[in-house]
């Protein structure tokens, strides 16, 4: 039967001169990437979906073999294609244990924009992904003002579960209180700095960074926005928010939606054209920010352009701790562990710095998580996608988080929204904070004390 | 996703898909595709079915059924094995042991762990090192490969030079035997049992005699002190004699690991560089362990014939991490390969420690004559060598040029009075080269051994032995070996 497959091409697929067998001739999953993969097996425990199912479809030198084999002409680009293809985290864990470097990532997300090359989405599915793909997130003024997110977010269960985890009780005082009576959703700091070009540092100026908002961090945390900009300034940074830049286009590239990916990234692109630093808080976008070359493959004058920008990309917990942070003196009396987000670890190689970060906090009691690297299931919008695996993965996650720690740290919004549903879903009562928010409590106690003495 | 029900499921399957549950069992040629082949890829067909069982009982009502209906099967663990044991040769139904991967017991007071033979190797050593225990057999595949697989292959590692090979390590086995039978053998820590060594005769039988579902192996106490030494040589030669000469010394280190030039190239290129300077010749890892007094005698003992071999440099790990990342470095070699050549073959020949020189010198010139590029990482300590063949399957005739000088380094093993395969098993891979070691007769003996636990030949089909002039009839000696899909 396979021999048949083997043989006979899908009539429906074009066959360019430049296409590899049955892909198509747009965009088609880079042969260097899998030529690299010698098909070992030691990224099989790395990879979450794996663990789950024990079937080599969906672990990653089994979904390389499919992405190769399509090449090859042994199978179509159908849904049994799809579901492995789609199955995947997009975690990288299997980059970071596979010998040879093979980039999975990436050719997951080329085969995806096969797959919706072959396969658009169709009906409510469809439907829905170009709403909030096209019409809302690269739309930062839709994005405050249109609540279809917001309704998600409710409807979901989310928010009781954000405002249990709420992080308020380390906050100083004053900001406390304004919590309190704050709605939920936070201040966005596009709107708060809509009229302010340049946010100056604080005594002397060390560098300009300009900083990446974006849309839904912008949206659901604001505050951590605001957080980031203060961490920055008080580090002798100024900060610009360039008006112009949109949504990284993560969530496109991960679905399949390259052209919209390449939309956003140019957009962005031309956004920071001068910018000599652009500092990202959101792991997921980091990453992304850092492979816009890889969407410009057949577009040399773009490429280019694209890995300029790439370069100047930063975490923002890498970039403060390259070039130096006053360490607050203020102590913070909390047990803290640290999650790494995919993307940040994987993705980006940041490790030590956020974990730095957090131990030079005085008073914080730091404790390592078993398997921190490993997926919480957040994934983008993964949870929403496959929300079974999601749970499963999130399930063995939540046994690796210590029960006794008061704040669960992490640097991606995606891993805090869902880490709250584990910490909801097993009764715990860690709270969810992101890295930069401590480091700004504290900044903000010393900064009252000063006031106090002052 | 969903995919519309098939109308026409073949009996088989419907009667497969009855034992171990629908969400247990891939039959459809697309789904089946990622199962045709394991860390052996260079031969590929695809299996009938892959069937997932929870447990022994399912296991067992597996294979009667195969058993009854003439079904050839065979058991898979992690698929990281890389002389093709688990690839089917016969439309096999594939019974894939990674759901039974739970670790059942530890009884420290006797020293021993009951596992599932999914479990992981080194999830083993995992679990048992805060209470200073550990298990011993140590193959780079280790992060991932299942100790049921590694009681099939009886798989080595790089510290088997002092603990011994898994063969030594195992105390009991539960097995399935062909005809769906369940028997238990050994299981107690008696030194020796009465009656024939069942247990040394399933270990290392490649998955052709038997299904292993429950294992208990030996657990060590972790040794007190460890010393690891990097030592780099200007020459090969020079390194190999320097191995040959720490053991004639006296002293067994408990690893002794060698790399060359290329396998270093490659090693530097992957993902766990360590920095090895880039114009050495060839390196050995050694390490040494036990009670910490008399370690630094050991080093220093060592040190001194790398010195006599002029050794250009020698870095001993100052911490644990540092010799994390050497080992890494050293366990990742192999998969390292696809950082510098799209495909490789790798080969397990053993020599004595002594012949070291001229099988390298032997192995350069293959090199050489095929054209391709062969690097070489092995267990030096005890002569068991690994040449790296790379290759590029795209272009044609380089596979079957890369097997043709896999056989050559076979060869040139058996002629200096070396074995065919130390750890990796036999497999398809190796199962004509067979013949550079066995008479006709005593593979002809070995056969027979194999019908009295399978006598249909159902379990494992084709693997581990060369397709015999045993019948008349089926003389023709099948390179399947050679037949690559393209």
């Amino acid at each position: 039967m396979l021999k048949e497959l083997m043989k006979k091409k899908d009539a429906s697929l074009p066959c360019e001169e430049n296409t590899l067998s049955n892909y198509f001739a747009k965009d088609h999953p880079d042969e260097a990437k899998w030529a690299d993969c010698v098909h070992c097996g030691m990224c099989l425990e790395a990879c979450p979906t794996y663990l789950e199912t024990g079937q080599e479809q969906h672990s990653p030198r089994g979904r390389v073999h499919l992405i190769k084999s399509v090449a090859e002409g042994k199978l179509n680009v159908n849904e049994a294609f799809a579901d492995p293809v789609f199955q995947c985290l997009d975690c990288r864990a299997c980059t970071t244990a596979c010998p040879a470097d093979v980039d999975v990532g990436g050719l997951i997300e080329e085969a995806r924009g096969q797959v919706r090359q072959a396969m658009p989405l169709r009906g409510w599915k469809g439907a829905a992904g170009s709403f909030f793909l096209k019409r809302l997130f690269p739309h930062p003024n839709r994005m405050q003002t249109v609540s279809g997110l917001l309704k998600l977010y409710q409807q979901s269960g989310l928010q009781k579960v954000m405002r249990r985890s709420g992080a308020m009780k380390v906050m100083p005082d004053h900001l406390a209180g304004m919590e309190a009576i704050m709605p939920e959703m936070k201040a966005s700091v596009q709107k708060t700095y809509k009229n302010v070009d340049l946010i100056p540092a604080k005594g002397a100026v060390k560098a300009r960074v300009a900083m990446l908002t974006g849309c839904i961090m912008d949206v659901m945390f604001g505050d951590i926005n605001e957080s980031t900009i203060h961490v920055l300034t008080y580090n002798g940074n100024e900060v610009t928010l360039p008006k112009q830049q949109t949504c990284c286009g993560a969530l496109h590239v991960h679905a399949g939606d390259r052209d919209t990916g390449r939309k956003l990234a140019k957009q962005n692109i031309e956004a920071f054209e001068d910018a000599g630093k652009v500092i990202v808080n959101a792991a997921g976008c980091g990453c992304a920010l850092k492979e816009y070359p890889e969407l410009f493959k057949d577009d040399p004058e773009w490429r280019d352009r694209a890995e300029k920008f790439a370069a100047k990309v930063e975490d923002v917990s890498k970039y403060l701790c390259d070039t130096g942070y006053v360490k607050p003196e203020s102590r913070i009396h909390k047990s803290i562990t640290y999650h790494d987000a995919c993307h940040l670890a994987h993705g980006q190689g940041v490790r030590h710095e956020p974990r730095q970060m957090l131990q030079d906090i005085p008073g914080v009691e730091y404790k390592e998580m078993k398997n921190a690297d490993t997926c919480c299931g957040s994934a983008g919008i993964y949870n929403l996608t496959n929300p079974e695996m999601a749970g499963a993965v999130l399930d063995r996650k939540m046994a690796d988080v210590p029960e006794d720690v008061e704040m669960i740290s992490m640097g991606n919004p995606g891993c805090m929204l869902q880490m709250a549903m584990g910490v909801q879903k097993y009764g715990r009562r860690s709270e969810i904070v992101h890295t930069i928010q401590l480091l700004d409590w504290a900044y903000q106690k010393d900064e009252q004390a000063a006031g106090k003495k002052g | 996703m969903k995919r519309k029900k098939q109308n026409k499921v073949d009996p088989h399957i419907r009667s497969l898909t009855k034992i171990v549950g629908e969400s247990e069992i891939l039959y459809k040629p697309e789904d089946l595709i990622s199962y045709d082949c394991d860390g052996f890829t260079v031969h590929k067909a695809l299996p009938k079915a892959v069937v997932f069982p929870k447990n022994t009982e399912e296991v067992a009502a597996l294979v009667q059924y195969c058993h009854m209906n003439h079904l050839p099967f065979l058991a898979r663990g992690a698929g990281t094995g890389l002389s093709g044991g688990a690839i089917p040769l016969n439309e096999e139904i594939i019974i894939s042991l990674v759901k039974m991967k739970q670790l059942l017991c530890v009884d420290y007071e006797n020293r021993q762990a009951v596992v599932q033979p999914g479990y992981v190797n080194l999830k083993l050593t995992n679990s048992i090192s805060d209470k200073g225990y550990y298990y011993a057999p140590d193959p780079s595949s280790q992060y991932v490969c299942t100790i049921g697989g590694n009681v099939a292959e009886n798989a080595g590692g790089a510290h088997c030079l002092k603990y011994g090979v898994t063969t030594n390590h195992i105390l009991g086995l539960e097995v399935v035997l062909p005809h769906g039978e369940v028997i238990e053998i050994g299981g107690e820590g008696a030194p020796d049992s009465p009656g024939y060594d069942l247990m040394g005769l399933l270990t290392g039988s490649e998955g052709t005699l038997g299904i292993v579902t429950k294992i208990t192996v030996r657990i060590l106490k972790s040794p007190q002190g460890k010393k690891t030494v990097l030592a780099y040589f200007d020459d090969v030669e020079e390194g190999s004699r320097a191995v040959s000469d720490i053991i004639a010394a006296g002293i067994v280190p408990a690893a002794l690991e060698m790399m060359d030039k290329t396998a270093i190239e490659g090693v530097e290129a992957g993902t766990f560089p360590v920095g090895h300077p880039p114009d050495i010749e060839a390196f050995l890892l050694i390490e040494v362990d036990g009670i910490m007094a008399g370690l630094e005698e050991q080093i220093e003992q060592i040190l001194e014939v790398c010195e006599s071999w002029n050794v250009r440099e020698v870095k001993v790990a100052k911490s644990e991490e540092e010799r994390s990342r050497w080992w890494a470095n050293r366990k990742t070699g192999f998969g390292a390969m696809g950082a510098i050549s799209p495909d490789y073959l790798v080969q397990d020949g053993v020599i004595p420690r002594s012949r070291l020189p001229e099988v390298l010198k032997e192995i350069e010139k293959i090199s050489r004559e095929s054209g391709l590029r062969i690097a070489n990482i092995f267990h030096a300590g005890d002569g068991n060598l690994h040449p790296l063949i790379l290759f590029d399957s795209r272009v044609p005739g380089e596979t079957e040029k890369a097997l043709q000088a896999g056989t050559a380094c076979l060869k040139a093993c058996a002629d200096v009075g070396g074995s065919i395969t130390g750890e990796h098993g036999v497999g398809i891979e190796k199962k004509e080269e067979m013949r550079f070691i066995f008479t006709e007769e005593e593979i002809e003996a070995q056969l027979d051994i194999r019908d009295v636990f399978n006598p249909y030949d159902l379990l494992n089909q084709g693997k581990l032995f060369p397709k015999p002039s045993r019948c008349m009839d089926v003389k023709k000696i099948v390179k399947d070996t050679v037949a690559v899909q393209s």
